[in-house]
């Protein structure tokens, strides 16, 4: 259909380009043949240590993050039928946060590492919190939509109350709340791959069933879907993928809410073709965003949330406003 | 097309994995090359780390350090000064030679760190322990208490610190001689001090007194003067109903000069006149880098130095 005949070629291209400057913009900066010269095993250690613990497992997670979130972002949005559905505004990155921001805020003895897993725990409650309240209402697209957003007002509540109980020392939790990529490390890299690997092909058995979707619950039965069963899948797989993003980069907002919308104006609604698209999306914005945020106020960094909404709000409404 | 994308693909990943590969192989070699040098064991708030011979490129990644280094005669040669060099404080500045800066302190620049190649670096238990294992992968790492720690706290760190950079006879008398200062000022202090006193930060979004739990409070009160409040929270905030309830017969307000506070509004406030400490004019306004931000030895005895210049002129 109105598919650009080199879409993928330019996303390619344009992923290359964000993949390269992420590694070799920041306030050490890395030219083009110094990360050649590595490659061949004759760089600068110096230079090689960087690129290595710095910069190459905060590129990965980069493109893992951002492609995540961007496919639970398509995949909600196709299950509750509405444009404006995202992980953020059906509350599981708020359940994810107020569980991090608990751990930060109130037991700052915690053991070391425990907060990407209380993240993953927290959106996984509220994933579970929706799926049993929309269950009585036979998982319908509206009921899943608002229960969804009645438990992220709580637990945005939840947050509100404890950062401004403990405002002396709610740095760390805002900057975790804003979504950041620094001091991620290699380990980070290995929680966040196997989960990236299986979205791959889950992705592409879902995408036939969330078009079918579309065509209301009845046509669904009529087809041969069972809806219900498939919605319980849909959500499932929505809030792991959001878990284990948010898990590692914390809230890094927005990114679930447009990438689909750009990828639906690239390619039109058949999920076939826009999925992959709107996950290599996802992980351009969030790689280019990353550079960025490293590089302006250097050697200071802004958090990479901040970075994909200042720059993704305008190309969105850009995008909306244009006439197709 | 699609094989553009595999083909792209392939290659990021074997880059990837060479990269991969290059670091383990790196990282071994590092770990035999100075077994010669004598080395020392550090015990610190996080575990121990064993230090080689005497450091000499240290990073300090709090205010505090900094204030411990420049009293042992040290400029590190990085500083987690979130960028603002003005932060330090003068009496400590003059001490300092040259450094670089490295990022703030919530989010310290590992890039910059690793380029300087240090020998030491030194991180706040509380806001460095997550990232400790990159830390220390870059270079021996001691976390130690600076946010939130109380003078006495922060001074029992400062033998750690000194051990730690090769100056451990220096530690004792340095300590001796911030004694006897600390006493020689409180001698004008009267006998029959009765007073309450309570240091605070304001800023636009509210009163945060520093209590007996918090380096300023505890500071005063080691001086024999009383905390207005006595809670258990080192910062509790305070509504102007609880501060006139609390009523303190002084208040140090701590705040970044030229800043607006929450006191512009509140001194409109007939309550505010109600106030003992404002009845009796006894409201000092102090720099927040000296008095919350620095914690140290030079800035206890600037601290000190000031309180007491201002309540017994």
């Amino acid at each position: 259909m109105r598919r650009p005949k080199y879409l993928y070629g330019v996303l390619a291209a344009a992923l290359l380009t964000a993949v390269m400057l992420n590694l070799m913009l920041g306030t050490v900066s890395v030219s083009f043949r110094q990360i050649g010269s590595i490659f061949m095993g004759h760089g600068d250690s110096q230079l090689l240590n960087i690129l290595v613990n710095y910069r190459l497992p905060r590129m990965l997670l980069c493109l893992m993050v951002g492609g995540c979130l961007a496919l639970a972002g398509a995949i909600l949005q196709g299950l509750i039928q509405n444009p404006l559905a995202s992980p953020d505004v059906i509350g599981l990155s708020k359940g994810a946060g107020l569980a991090a921001v608990m751990i930060i805020l109130l037991f700052p003895g915690a053991p070391v590492g425990i907060i990407p897993w209380a993240a993953f725990i927290g959106a996984s409650i509220m994933g579970a919190a929706l799926m049993f309240i929309a269950t009585r209402f036979e998982l319908k697209p509206t009921s899943l939509a608002l229960s969804g957003m009645a438990l992220g007002a709580m637990a945005g509540a939840g947050i509100q109350y404890v950062t401004v109980k403990h405002m002396n020392d709610a740095n760390t939790a805002l900057l975790w709340l804003a979504g950041s990529l620094w001091g991620r490390s290699w380990e980070h890299v290995w929680l966040l791959l196997p989960w990236a690997i299986i979205a791959v092909p889950l992705l592409f058995y879902l995408s036939f069933r969330l078009d079918v979707l579309q065509l209301g619950d009845n046509a669904a039965s009529g087809l041969g879907l069972s809806v219900r069963h498939i919605r319980i899948v849909l959500l499932t797989a929505a809030v792991c993928l959001t878990g284990i993003s948010v898990a590692v980069a914390g809230t890094i907002g927005f990114i679930g809410l447009i990438a689909p919308h750009m990828a639906r104006k690239l390619t039109g609604p058949i999920h076939k073709h826009m999925l992959p698209v709107t996950a290599l999306l996802g992980a351009i914005l969030v790689t280019f965003s990353d550079v960025i945020g490293r590089i302006v106020i250097s050697p200071r960094e802004v958090p990479v949330g901040i970075v994909t909404a200042i720059i993704g709000a305008p190309y969105f409404l850009y995008l909306l406003g244009k006439k197709k | 097309m699609k094989k553009l994308v595999l083909h792209s693909t392939l290659v990021l990943w074997v880059c990837i994995l060479a990269l991969a590969g290059c670091s383990t192989a790196e990282s071994t070699r590092e770990a035999t090359a100075s077994d010669q040098a004598e080395a020392r064991i550090i015990k610190h708030e996080f575990g121990e780390s064993t230090i080689q011979g005497i450091p000499k490129r240290i990073v300090a990644l709090e205010y505090s350090f900094v204030d411990s280094l420049a009293t042992l005669g040290v400029t590190p040669v990085g500083i987690a000064d979130d960028n603002k060099p003005d932060s330090i404080i003068a009496p400590i500045k003059e001490k300092l030679g040259e450094y670089t800066s490295v990022g703030s302190r919530y989010e310290v620049n590992f890039e910059l760190i690793s380029s300087l190649q240090p020998d030491l670096i030194i991180g706040d238990v509380s806001r460095h322990k997550e990232v400790y294992a990159q830390l220390n992968g870059i270079a021996p790492t001691l976390l130690l208490k600076s946010h939130g720690a109380t003078y006495q706290e922060n001074l029992s760190s400062f033998p750690v610190i000194a051990e730690a950079v090769g100056k451990k006879d220096e530690a004792e008398p340095l300590l001796q001689a911030h004694q006897a200062n600390l006493d020689k000022l409180k001698a004008s202090i009267p006998q029959d001090e009765q007073r309450t006193v309570l240091p605070a930060v304001v800023n636009a979004k509210g009163f945060f007194a520093h209590t007996s739990k918090s380096y300023a409070g505890s500071l005063l009160e080691s001086l024999g003067l009383k905390d207005a409040i006595h809670s258990d929270e080192a910062y509790p905030q305070l509504t102007l109903e609880q501060l006139v309830e609390y009523n303190p017969d002084v208040l140090f307000l701590m705040k970044t000069p030229g800043e607006q506070t929450i006191i512009d509004e509140w001194s409109k406030n007939p309550l505010w006149g109600t106030i003992s400490a404002v009845k009796n004019n006894n409201v000092y306004e102090v720099d927040r880098g000296v008095w919350s931000l620095s914690r140290g030895i030079i800035s206890a005895e600037t601290i000190v130095k000031e309180a007491i210049g201002q309540l017994y002129p």
